[in-house]
């Protein structure tokens, strides 16, 4: 198992030195110089030039490529040409922020989709199955904007008007009020909304793959056999179908919530929650390179990370499996 | 039972979120709004506002600082400045702030033009110290020295700044500077406390925002999420009646406006874009607008006069002719009640520096484009597309990408002058692209952007005069984008510029206005407009200031009870 996670984790290192070598070469060539918006200023060409050599972008992208990846191995991902801050200080709080919606959605939607899929198909072709296959096609197709400017609506703004609260149930704005922390029910009212546009696409989605994954499980000899020894249907269900079931399900999880952590764009923005996608957004809009390539190297970590934790989970739920 | 148990808990859950809601009406601390127990004139009370950008930084001098909304939720508060923007007897003036003893005094000695700023013998900052003369000399030699600074206008003309006496700044120039009182916050920037930063890295010590202040309110600027106003203990003028103010940063329009309706932010100033007009004229429930024509802004057709088509004198005209700038106006910003069309070069506040009548002659009149296009040797090919030489009068506008109200436009100009025979593309880019590439190099050949005046001086030169067309001559530095080459205007627009007789400017600046009409060196469309909205349980003077924004007069305002 230890030489399995090593050399995996080994086949990485290539594949983010060539992700981070493209990206910075066509953010570079893509945005231009970050320099450029100084071109507006009263002083124009001059105030460029003096940020371009303060910040080293008038030399070719090799050199500049070569000298980046040397302050990273050494934990320096640079400074942000946008903010002038340390690219590492702006991470940190944004990975945390888009964490916590991670985490809080993945659960959610990873619960409601087994419940839903396992429901479906035991329930196949009859009046909830069919309601909940609507409702999953209507989820697939909602786009995160749209539900989530609904959810806005109707369960923050329209509460609040309808029955004139001094504040809706739910709030829009952050993941806190202003000047608030902590776990607690203030907390609880901001994460709610955006959590549940960030899993209604999963949730629809996700139950599809566990129906029918389920329904090939039920459809075995094994489960056949089981039911014909009398084996109580609960225990068929969860104990004996539900496990095998999962393991193609854990790949389409475990792949999209690796990608997941690279951001949250549409989530982030309509709620106003400063996590990753937001800052990908922003930093890509200007052209901060650094910042950039610093995200798609998490991005890209964190989707190995979840595609690595994928192959250990198929071993524990399928014995068969073994991994060399 | 399970079952029953579980419906009860849910029950629970739900009222316990209802009551949480309903529990503030008395000025709960969870409140993200308000807290209502104080009235104003205790100065409590706490009010979050919308911010719909986030500055990169605080360092308002350097190149990451140069955000409006930096200006709207810091700086403003902050800062000490020489001049108010504010209205008086109608019109936007420079008025001495509270910082100032007076008026400051403009003179000539021996031949140099010189400023007398007299300082509040009351101003101080917020530990205590005096603002003094030595704060206005280091705010000039981190400008006009610093490294990485946005703008250096003005202060790399100053020649020394006299600390003798610590309450009176004695500026002389090396050279006469018109816009003088654009300088130390009267536009831009503000005046830096030399006693915290003298010695230090002034970038490194402002960049993430800093606990001082030299205006009504503290800032602390929380990234990401908010910037929090309280106030100044040490502040000279009169207090705020808040006791705290919250600006929440919500990026997405949409989500302000849903952010405003539902009662966490009780202001919010955002960008005149189709959905917030669509929204505000729908009118919203328990809110205040305000609309206002009166900007700083001016957008227009830049034209590229080196540019073919527009080369031509006669084609410029001809195809201001084949627009219908007022129906663009109607459509665009008619529900807010703006009508006619913007008829100069130079932002609505500074009107008294324009004359609209050449440009005003530009009004939808297809038989003064036959008669100016065929005039000019132009004939209507196959496709009643006018040609010349084998080429067509096929153009191409840019623009900045994700605008609605800017696509709106354009496809409403590639309608009209379709009508008249001009072929009109469409091909956007993004702001930085625009700006930093397009535009500086010249190859594009109409571009479609606002102008935004960021003090209450003009300065046309800058974009207009043919010594500023890029060139090795000016190490292709110059901002005439437009490469306008009008060798009798120059002289004018560098009296705007150069002299501090302010009658002589305004008349030169008129003249200039007139020949940029005649010849059409680009096509004034709209002034932009600003809209305020604002809850009706926020009391006090509200409304926009073009410069300093909505947010400007934040110490007067109050909540209702």
């Amino acid at each position: 198992m230890f030489t399995y996670v090593a050399r995996r984790a080994l086949y990485a290192i290539p594949v983010i030195l060539f992700a981070s070598f493209l990206t910075f070469w066509l953010s570079s060539e893509a945005f231009g110089s970050p320099c450029d918006k100084l071109r507006t200023s009263r002083e124009g060409v001059t105030a460029v030039r003096r940020c371009e050599k303060r910040i080293g972008v008038d030399q070719p992208i090799p050199v500049r490529y070569a000298k980046w990846l040397g302050n990273v191995v050494e934990g320096d991902f640079g400074t942000s040409s946008r903010t002038n801050q340390e690219v590492s200080a702006m991470l940190g709080p944004a990975m945390w922020n888009t964490f916590q919606l991670i985490v809080f959605g993945s659960i959610l939607s990873i619960s409601v989709a087994l419940f839903v899929g396992v429901f479906s198909s035991v329930r196949q072709y009859s009046a909830p199955d069919y309601l909940l296959t609507a409702l999953a096609f209507i989820g697939i197709a909602m786009p995160p904007f749209w539900f989530g400017l609904l959810a806005q609506q109707f369960l923050a703004v329209g509460p609040k008007q309808w029955f004139d609260l001094k504040e809706p149930i739910f709030f829009t704005v952050g993941l806190h009020s202003a000047g608030g922390s902590g776990f607690n029910l203030d907390y609880l009212r901001h994460l709610f909304l955006p959590v549940l546009t960030l899993t209604v696409q999963s949730i629809a989605s996700w139950s599809r793959y566990v129906r029918t994954s389920m329904l090939d499980v039920l459809s075995t000899d094994y489960i056949r056999t089981a039911r014909a020894k009398g084996v109580p249907r609960r225990t068929i269900t969860w104990r004996h179908a539900t496990r095998n079931a999962l393991i193609p399900f854990v790949t389409v999880v475990a792949l999209e919530t690796g990608a997941l952590f690279g951001g949250l764009i549409i989530t982030e923005k309509i709620f106003s929650i400063p996590g990753m996608g937001q800052l990908f957004y922003d930093s890509l809009l200007v052209g901060d390179t650094n910042v950039v390539v610093a995200w798609m190297i998490i991005t890209a970590t964190f989707i190995m990370l979840f595609n690595l934790i994928a192959d250990l989970l198929y071993g524990f739920l399928d014995p068969r499996v073994r991994l060399t | 039972m399970l079952r029953h148990r579980r419906s009860l808990i849910a029950l629970t859950m739900v009222a316990g979120l209802v009551l949480a809601a309903c529990g503030s009406s008395g000025g709960s601390k969870s409140s993200d709004t308000t807290d209502t127990k104080a009235g104003p004139k205790s100065g409590n009370g706490t009010i979050v506002l919308g911010a719909e950008q986030e500055m990169d930084c605080a360092d308002w001098i350097a190149s990451c600082g140069g955000s409006s909304w930096g200006v709207y939720t810091m700086q403003q508060h902050t800062m000490p400045r020489v001049f108010d923007f504010l209205k008086v007897n109608g019109v936007w003036s420079n008025v001495p702030s509270v910082m100032s003893a007076g008026e400051p005094v403009v003179s000539d000695v021996g031949g140099k033009q010189t400023i007398t700023y007299k300082i509040n013998p009351d101003a101080k900052w917020s530990d205590g110290e005096p603002i003094t003369s030595k704060d206005f000399e280091y705010t000039w030699k981190q400008i006009a020295t610093g490294k990485d600074i946005y703008d250096k206008s003005g202060y790399d003309k100053i020649e020394s700044v006299d600390t003798t006496d610590p309450k009176t700044a004695v500026v002389t120039f090396k050279e006469p500077y018109g816009s003088w009182t654009a300088l130390f916050g009267g536009g831009l920037y503000g005046i830096f406390p030399s006693h915290i930063l003298e010695g230090k890295d002034r970038a490194k010590a402002m960049a993430n925002g800093y606990d001082w202040s030299g205006g009504p309110w503290i800032a602390k600027w929380n990234r990401g999420v908010d910037v929090t106003l309280t106030p100044n203990p040490n502040w000279y003028g009169t207090a705020p009646k808040l006791s705290k103010v919250i600006f929440r940063f919500i990026p997405d329009t949409a989500a302000e406006f849903q952010a405003f309706k539902s009662g966490e932010v009780l202001a919010i100033y955002p960008q005149p874009q189709l959905d917030a007009i669509e929204a505000v004229t729908k009118g919203i429930e328990g809110a205040q607008t305000d609309f206002t024509a009166e900007t700083g802004n001016a957008e227009a057709l830049w034209m590229n006069n080196a540019k073919a088509p527009f080369d031509s004198v006669a084609v410029r005209q001809a195809f201001a002719y084949a627009i219908d700038r007022e129906a663009i106006v109607e459509k665009l910003f008619g529900k807010l009640g703006v009508k006619g069309a913007h008829n100069t070069i130079n932002p609505p506040i500074l009107a008294e520096f324009s004359d609209t009548t050449e440009f005003a002659k530009y009004k939808l009149d297809l038989d003064k484009v036959d008669q100016l296009m065929t005039g000019d040797g132009w004939k209507k090919n196959s496709n009643g597309i006018w040609a010349k030489n084998g080429k067509t009068a096929s153009i191409t506008i840019n623009s900045t990408t994700q605008n609605k109200r800017r696509e709106l436009t354009e496809e409403v100009i590639q309608q009209q002058v379709g009508d008249a025979g001009f072929e009109l593309k469409i091909k956007n880019q993004t702001a930085a692209q625009l700006f930093g590439k397009t535009l500086p190099s010249g190859n594009y050949q109409l571009g479609l952007y606002a102008q935004t005046a960021t003090s209450l001086e003009p300065g046309l030169c800058a974009i207009m005069c043919s010594s500023n067309i890029p060139s090795k001559a000016n190490d292709n530095s110059g901002q005439n984008w437009t490469w306008t080459n009008i060798p009798e205007m120059d002289p004018d627009l560098a009296l705007v510029d150069n002299s501090f007789d302010r009658a002589a400017r305004i008349a030169a600046s008129k003249r200039a206005d007139v020949v940029m009409g005649r010849d059409l060196v680009s096509l004034p469309i709209d002034p932009l407009p600003n809209i305020s909205l604002w809850s009706d349980r926020i009391d006090g003077p509200t409304g926009d200031n073009p410069i300093f924004g909505m947010f400007y007069n934040l110490d007067q305002w109050s909540l209702k009870n």
